[in-house]
């Protein structure tokens, strides 16, 4: 009919133009907007991206931020902090929009597989080098033989035990598998357990089978082989003799810290971040490197810890303060200083020792820090899909859908 | 006037009725056709534009292998359906669908149900009806991600107050979100937990709309209680059922952080759906290709529904 | 019947006294009702219960407080109103924007597409539907793309029109099928006596439609209320914190202290809970039966 053809003409028109819209976009979206100038003369601010959300990180960080952006000229540092999980996801966003920071903060595991795409700046270029660093945290940060990222603090895992409990039962911290099993048996009594780690289905709960894994020989390379088998085995001990409570599968190492501190768990295997809330809940602790297997093993536990990076923003004047910004804030004064405001080891071997000197108690983390290994080290981009594979395995063997020997085997092939 | 007068005079003067080619009748129905197109075009710009470049993109994606190299150089190699083969062929895809038919069925069932049980209840005034109805969307004012830790901490094995309770009852702990054979009926429960403001609120208005001349003229006629309900309060909220069940449907299947805080997906995968599984591509694995496939079969998914609902609600408008 | 019509009726001695009877059989029925209501509550609101104990105990961790809080510690609440003030502040003016933006375009939409007969519409409701569909990520994503071209990145209307968009789809689907039991006549009526279309919608549909407005509003201001994803991805500067956000000034990568958390949840809940309060009065029976009369 005459009526209706014209009205079904003007509609086709709005929908057509209307369809447009979001394909226009999508073909200009992503593609240059940027600012692709390689600048020249003074540079007013700098933008830096951490996931340093929470007090008092985030105000003592955005401190040292301010500190070093005078001292190398640069009126303003803009200091942001996006929750943990969500960085990643952040930069991303920035990548494809071109407004990527001038700093940016990556946890050491990161590092690699954003340096494989292209979006950070060899630090070589800029003249800056990791000599007298601890070999982890140069191999984290190293890709095709060059430094992307300076690491100023890190850290690593170990055993904490309550002094009281332990002494009150007569027990003493453990050296080997066999004592930490038979420790852990003797001081699981009423509500209290007598280890607790985390065993999560994430990055978390690899990160924590790291150093059962690292200690017996095993390797991230191959992780079909008897040593891994054993460390599974080990993990599956502790939760089926009870010593360690069911519920390891679900807590974060934060949940860890709760129940060591409440009392529930008598030992954990955990980072020194948690040392301020144990100070501040008045937990006598003790501290002892993981426990080896077998006579002649070396105890390994993975790095821990953030780096400074300087993406590719186009903009060199900025990118060369930005450099400057991160060295700035791995001098020796800098490191010493995170270090003493609690959580983190110096990187820098001579620091390291020096603060060891002034501050005995953290001996043992100082210890393991400078032989702790990077995750990265040998896989490179390539780590977060071993990753997966070693917390879908564990998680196989502590419900005991599989067994140690073919857990692995059964999480490589997506069980 | 009575009703059959005015819709009489309604259709007299109704601009859709026919009319001979005479210019200034063309031009009104022109006129009318845009008027009421303008009650439509801002909803509709709005729409397009903020969906239409998400929906493009992500189905553009799934044929792409999009990674995390993609941001920073643009590139991403167009490979066909392999992304689609990819997560379909794997082991875990089986139990992923299982899981998030199970996860589904069992939320929209308990919310449903308790959230219509509700509605009628608090149907009947009684005082502070009003406080209370408001107070049960407490649990929508809560961050997730402080829901999620007083869940955990609620159905902890050990210690949680749930246990604790149940152990009053002489029943053995249950370990909620550590037996990959308890986890999916844990999280399933606390989705019910966080639906039911959902269902309450929206079937409670619908039955406020019903209204209380029919309840009399039928009660008059001896139909109460289950009767009314079955006849006359059943028949007038179907529209409203039934776009509470479609989009009850559409937000399930999308539900995402809550399973994320409570379990991870584990224990061993346990507590896997398909939605959980495309974030865990997209933004953990950073394939975002996969991930884009498996939110697209997600899509299809929910349209089979959508359809189902269209129908319904054709049927409906048409009686 | 209404109180006022009863009490018209006359009655002789023992109809009173039956009367009387009823009556308070029902004031008995209505206590008890309360008393329900307040059970079913109780147990609904359980895990509110225990953010609220753990806001009180200063140990701040959630796997190891006591059921009651014995000796209440108000120190997560200090830190709470001291730092995050201003963020409830800017999570409620989001979230009152993006109720007022949801409504004004999503109801006219809901109303064509209930009662105007376009040949369209089944599309129309699958595209609606189908943005309901995609993941908020997805969304955020999108939108972060397009805030950067438009200069809208850490702004409240940025994300304002995110929620609102967030919100609208939904609006339209739960308005229409509210507005499908509106009566065609009543507007022609109007439209006869010489009101135009929008006239006819503002001053017959709206009133009518009063129940869904209300909700869908609620329901607006809940999402924008709990939105994290937007104010995530759309913010850039730390200029404009949600409260959502503000929180994770407690939650750090490594370490969480929950008392604060559950403070500011808790202080975040209280204005929006009176707003849903006052909201839910006007939820009243019978807009629409009382229209037609």
């Amino acid at each position: 009919m005459i009526k209706k053809r014209p009205v079904l003409r003007r509609w086709a028109t709005v929908a057509a133009l209307a369809a447009l819209t979001p394909i226009t976009l999508a073909a200009c979206g992503g593609s240059s907007g940027g600012e692709d100038s390689s600048g020249s003369g003074s540079v007013d601010s700098l933008t830096v991206l951490d996931y340093y959300t929470d007090d008092p990180g985030h105000s003592d960080i955005g401190k040292q931020l301010s500190q070093c952006g005078t001292s190398v000229g640069v009126k303003k540092v803009v200091h942001q902090s996006v929750p943990g999980p969500t960085l990643i996801q952040k930069v991303l966003q920035q990548a494809s929009s071109k407004s990527l920071p001038d700093v940016l903060m990556l946890d050491n595991p990161d590092i690699q597989q954003i340096a494989q795409t292209g979006a950070l700046a060899p630090l070589d270029d800029f003249g800056i080098n990791a000599d007298g660093y601890a070999p982890g945290p140069k191999a984290a940060a190293t890709y095709q033989g060059k430094l992307y990222g300076l690491q100023p603090g890190a850290n690593t895992i170990v055993i904490f035990y309550n002094k009281d409990i332990l002494s009150k039962a007569h027990v003493k911290p453990p050296k080997t598998w066999d004592e930490l099993k038979t420790a852990a048996k003797k001081l699981t009594v009423g509500k209290q357990y007598g280890f607790a780690f985390n065993a999560t289905a994430d990055y978390e709960g690899a990160w924590q089978f790291l150093p059962p894994m690292w200690t017996n020989g095993g390797d991230e390379t191959n992780l079909t082989t008897p040593q891994v088998a054993e460390a599974l085995q080990l993990w599956k001990d502790l939760v089926d003799d009870g010593s360690a409570s069911k519920s390891v599968i679900n807590w974060s190492q934060a949940d860890v810290n709760d129940q060591f501190v409440a009392g529930k768990a008598a030992m954990m295997l955990n980072g020194p971040w948690q040392i301020p809330t144990l100070t501040a809940k008045k937990v006598n602790f003790g501290v002892v490197p993981f426990p080896v297997n077998k006579e002649g093993q070396t105890s390994v536990a993975p790095l821990g810890g953030e780096a400074w990076t300087v993406p590719m923003t186009g903009d060199k004047a900025k990118m060369a303060k930005a450099a400057d910004l991160v060295k700035c804030m791995n001098t020796d004064a800098n490191q010493l200083l995170r270090a003493k405001q609690g959580g983190v080891i110096p990187t820098k071997i001579k620091v390291a020792q020096q603060f060891k000197q002034e501050d005995p108690s953290m001996a043992g983390f100082v210890d393991a820090v400078a032989t702790a290994r990077a995750r990265t080290g040998k896989l490179g981009p390539k780590w977060p899909d071993t990753a997966k594979t070693i917390y879908t395995g564990m998680q196989l063997v502590l419900t005991g859908r599989a067994e140690p020997a073919d857990a692995m085997a059964k999480a490589q092939a997506g069980g | 006037m009575s009703q059959a007068q005015l819709a009489a005079r309604g259709r007299e003067a109704s601009p859709s009725a026919p009319t001979g080619p005479t210019g200034s009748r063309r031009w009104r129905h022109w006129r009318e056709e845009i008027a009421k197109t303008l009650f439509v075009v801002p909803a509709a710009f709005a729409i397009v534009v903020l969906f239409g470049y998400p929906v493009v993109k992500n189905l553009t994606m799934s044929f792409q292998e999009y990674t995390i190299r993609t941001f920073f150089t643009g590139e991403a190699p167009w490979v066909g359906l392999t992304n689609y083969v990819t997560v379909i062929s794997e082991e875990l895809f089986t139990k992923t669908v299982i899981n998030t038919a199970l996860f589904t069925v069992g939320s929209i069932v308990g919310q449903f149900i308790i959230g219509m049980l509700l509605a009628l209840f608090f149907h009947r005034h009684f005082p502070l009806h009003g406080v209370l109805r408001a107070l049960f969307l407490l649990p929508w004012l809560i961050p997730l991600i402080v829901g999620s830790a007083a869940w955990r901490a609620i159905l902890e094995q050990d210690s949680g107050i749930l246990n604790v309770t149940l152990a009053v009852f002489g029943i053995d702990p249950v370990p909620w979100l550590t037996s990959p054979d308890v986890a999916l009926l844990a999280i399933i429960l606390v989705n019910i937990w966080l639906g039911i403001p959902f269902n309450l609120t929206l079937l409670y208005s619908g039955l406020q709309d019903i209204p209380d001349e029919l309840y009399e003229a039928g009660a008059l006629d001896g139909a109460t209680g289950w009767r009314a309900f079955w006849n006359i309060t059943w028949p007038n909220l179907r529209a409203v059922v039934s776009v509470v069940l479609m989009l009850g449907v559409v937000y399930t299947l999308k539900v995402l952080d809550i399973i994320l805080g409570l379990t991870h997906g584990g224990p061993a995968n346990a507590t896997q759906t398909i939605a959980t599984q495309s974030y865990q591509r997209s933004f953990v694995e950073f394939k975002f290709g996969e991930g884009a496939a498996l939110s697209n079969i997600l899509i299809v998914i929910s349209l089979a529904f959508a359809v189902v609902y269209l129908r319904a609600t054709r049927r409906q408008v048409d009686e | 019947m209404t109180a006022l019509a009863e009490s018209r009726i006359s009655r002789t001695g023992d109809e009173q006294r039956r009367h009387r009877r009823h009556l308070m059989v029902r004031h008995t029925k209505n206590w008890i009702r309360m008393g329900l209501g307040i059970i079913f509550l109780i147990g609904m609101l359980f895990p509110v219960y225990w953010m609220l104990n753990i806001s009180l105990q200063g140990s701040g961790t959630t796997l190891t407080s006591s059921v009651f809080p014995l000796h209440p510690d108000f120190a997560g609440y200090r830190t709470a109103i001291a730092d995050q003030g201003g963020h409830l502040l800017t999570s409620l003016i989001i979230a009152i924007g993006t109720v007022v933006v949801t409504l004004v375009i999503a109801a006219p939409c809901a109303y064509a597409l209930a009662q105007f007969r376009f040949r369209w519409i089944s599309w129309a409701l699958l595209a609606i539907l189908i943005s309901q569909m995609i993941p908020g990520i997805v969304i955020a994503n999108a939108l972060y793309a397009l805030y950067q071209r438009l200069d809208l990145l850490d702004s409240i209307p940025g994300l304002i029109i995110a929620n609102a968009a967030n919100a609208i789809p939904f609006g339209i689907l739960i308005m229409r099928s509210f507005m499908l039991g509106v009566p065609p006549s009543i507007v022609e009526a109007a439209r006869v006596d010489g009101a135009g279309r929008l006239r006819a919608f503002l001053s017959i549909v709206v009133p009518i439609s009063r129940n869904s407005l209300i909700t869908v509003g609620l329901f607006s201001f809940l999402f924008a209320w709990s939105d994290f994803v937007f104010a995530l991805t759309l913010t850039t500067k730390g200029t404009i914190v949600p409260v959502t956000l503000g929180i994770y000034t407690y939650l750090g990568a490594h370490v969480a202290n929950w008392s604060p958390v559950m403070a500011t949840a808790v202080l975040a809940s209280i204005p929006a809970i009176i707003l849903l309060i006052i909201a839910q009065r006007y939820i009243a029976a019978g807009a629409v039966g009382g229209a037609v009369k």
